[in-house]
């Protein structure tokens, strides 16, 4: 509790060191302090950009200019780890003298910077560079440098608790939120159901009023950010601005424990449509990111874990496209313990077990991209796939986004039929790989059984997804599939 | 730190309040405006301890206002660079700590905060010497010295201060006075520890 005794500052360990120094340097001093002095006098006593070494020199009190010195002494010696010995000592002092003198006029990286001060000197910084990060305090900027030291510092930490990072998305990934004025008719019932604002720990259904909007969270959700919680360290990423991101989170974390300043808007990332890494003060070896858009994260995809979209609202539909019945027209929702959340819980489960517990090597060179990979790899093995009717003529099957997502859920696709072949995925049954698959009595499949592991991370049983006699309908999980 | 001056200022008084109570609306209406308000030469105004004199008024062309020169003495207070301050830590977080001293709000970067103490997330997260002897969390008081100033002429951040502070019931003058402070050198730190009695 004390201050004297508890002296932060770690002089007391080398002291004699810096006696010695003190000595060595009071010889050198001498000459250089005079020309201090002459500077001060000119300078306004309220200008605020005065340096503090200039202050102190004003100061008659050698022994305030002793002690300033042995502190940045004791600073410039933490900064340069080296051998002590007497030996090279001298060489030392001169390196020590020529630090000292040029710390006094400002030696400081400038690592970061809040409000246009250097949080390290105090000094007015001119021109400001480095990446915002105003979500963490307003005005604040760090330099690759410091962003890159932090990222470490913090990686060891979560490493030690055993967490990873994971990154959340907003709109129809964890909540779906509509603009009250595009509620259609039948959706008025849902404005007396709406829960209460002031315990919102139960609630799903909120109207949010003064924003002129109301927002349904995904089932599950509570469960699935407490679970998470304890296995990585949280962060909202959204293309809202800021006050919706503000309000989303106080709705998901009212106690501010999962996500508390760590929420990033679109007002935070430094391009425009797309989001980075970048904002995120973790390393990319150690990153989740759970998301509905796969586009809004070009250069992360090895971190992604694509969602299912969450419409709830019929204006959520309307803005994909689909022509369906929404869930909140249909008086229904997703079911909780089998719905996204869910499934992408465990998934996250088994990535986190496998990071700290399986993988061989050391923890710092672990890299959760890997993991991901080898997870999702395990989803269709085994499964050999021929496609039929699915691509237009004259692509190039390997580049369609089927055939690549079915590669990566671990199955090996081929263009030509033969024995080795354990499903023919097609939209048509009266192709002749279709035939042949009914034929051989190998399973015959529509697309959106791929898509559908893909989302839930498991093979689903082939008899769900049964090929369409005559032309499929539009329906929820349907992308964009080019017909012929 | 805190000065006990004198300023002026031109107050208009509008034609209902002249009568009997011609100089107390004056003085009510110059505390009303001006105490809890921030200038960057002067720095927040505490108080008005006494009006020293208040002038003949000058009838506005035009219309029927009357500008008052009042002359009134003041407590002020303001942040200079080098000052050493005591404070009350109102926020910690990884990069550092954020402490405030009546209307004034330093932030401490962790490259000021002396080595031994270390970054503890959690429910309260904190900065604890590697022994825990020494904690820095919220509410703490810290004694620190401040290395940089400067007046932002923006809002003030809401996730800082959640209420409207006692110093500024009006909410009229949108600058504030931020610092950039260190504890790292000799008799700087942890003053009272929140946890102990």
């Amino acid at each position: 509790m004390s201050l004297a005794t508890d002296s932060p500052v770690n002089s007391s360990s080398s002291d004699d060191l810096a006696a010695f120094l003190d000595a060595e340097l009071d010889s050198n001093s001498l000459g250089s302090s005079p020309e201090k002095e002459a500077e001060d006098k000119d300078e306004d006593e309220e200008s605020i950009d005065e340096e503090a070494e200039n202050e102190e020199a004003r100061d008659d009190k050698d022994l305030e200019r002793i002690k300033r010195r042995k502190t940045q002494i004791v600073e410039t010696i933490q900064e340069r780890p080296g051998p002590t010995s007497l030996g090279n000592l001298e060489e030392k002092t001169d390196m020590l003298y020529c630090a000292e003198v040029s710390l006094g006029t400002d030696n400081c990286p400038h690592p970061g910077s809040l409000g246009g001060m250097c949080y390290r000197c105090g000094k007015r910084l001119e021109e400001e560079s480095g990446v915002t990060f105003s979500y963490i305090c307003k005005g604040l900027r760090l330099g690759n440098d410091e962003i890159d030291r932090l990222r470490n510092t913090d990686m060891k930490h979560l490493l030690r608790h055993r967490k990873l990072y994971l990154i959340l998305d907003l709109d129809h990934t964890l909540l779906n939120s509509t603009l009250l004025l595009h509620l259609t008719p039948e959706e008025d019932y849902l404005k007396s159901q709406a829960d209460s604002l002031q315990d919102v720990s139960k609630g799903s259904l909120f109207m949010l009023a003064f924003m002129n909007m109301m927002t349904k969270l995904r089932p599950f959700v509570h469960t699935f950010l407490k679970e998470a919680s304890e296995m990585f360290e949280m962060y909202i990423y959204t293309m809202g601005d800021r006050p919706y991101a503000l309000e989303m989170a106080k709705l998901l974390d009212p106690s501010r424990e999962y996500f508390n300043a760590r929420v990033i808007s679109r007002d935070d990332g430094t391009q425009r449509h797309q989001k980075g890494l970048d904002v995120v003060l973790g390393q990319e070896s150690a990153v989740l990111i759970l998301d509905d858009t796969e586009n809004a994260w070009t250069k992360h995809r090895d971190n992604l874990i694509l969602m299912e979209r969450y419409h709830f609202f019929a204006s959520s539909c309307r803005q994909f496209g689909y022509h369906c019945q929404s869930l909140s027209q249909l008086r229904s929702d997703e079911s909780e313990l089998e719905g996204a959340l869910a499934s992408v819980l465990k998934v996250l489960k088994r990535i986190h077990n496998i990071f700290f517990d399986e993988l061989a090597n050391d923890l710092a060179g672990r890299d959760v991209r890997q993991v991901l990979k080898m997870v999702r790899g395990e989803v269709l093995k085994g499964c050999k796939l021929v496609f039929s009717h699915v691509f237009p003529t004259k692509f190039p099957a390997d580049t369609h986004y089927l055939w690549k997502m079915a590669e990566q859920l671990g199955a090996t696709c081929s263009i030509e039929l033969d024995p080795s072949v354990t499903h023919v995925v097609s939209t048509d049954a009266r192709t002749e790989k279709s035939r042949w698959a009914a034929k051989e009595a190998k399973f015959l499949v529509d697309p959106r059984w791929i898509e559908t592991a893909n989302f839930l991370w498991q093979r689903q049983p082939e008899e769900n997804f049964p090929v369409q006699q005559t032309k499929p309908e539009e329906n929820f999980h349907a992308k964009q599939m080019k017909d012929q | 730190m805190f000065f006990h001056i004198v300023l002026e200022r031109n107050m208009q008084l509008h034609p209902r309040h002249f009568g009997r109570n011609l100089r107390e609306h004056i003085i009510s209406k110059l505390m009303k405006d001006v105490e809890g308000t921030c200038s960057g030469r002067h720095g927040f105004v505490v108080a008005i301890t006494s009006v020293e004199n208040i002038g003949k008024g000058l009838i506005r062309d035009g219309t029927g206002f009357v500008t008052f020169p009042v002359k009134y003495q003041c407590v002020v207070f303001r942040p200079f660079k080098g000052e050493i301050l005591e404070a009350v830590v109102s926020m910690v977080n990884k990069m550092g700590f954020f402490a405030e001293a009546g209307p004034v709000q330093i932030f401490v970067s962790n490259h000021l905060i002396p080595d031994d103490m270390e970054f503890q997330s959690g429910d309260m997260p904190n900065y604890t010497t590697s022994d825990g002897s020494v904690k820095i969390q919220k509410d703490s008081e810290v004694r620190l010295k401040i290395i940089g100033t400067r007046v932002d002429a923006t809002e003030i951040d809401k996730n800082i201060s959640q209420s409207r502070p006692k110093w500024d019931p009006a909410g009229s003058h949108p600058s504030r006075f931020f610092c950039i402070g260190t504890i790292k050198d000799d008799f700087l730190g942890v003053i009272n520890d929140p946890t102990t009695i």
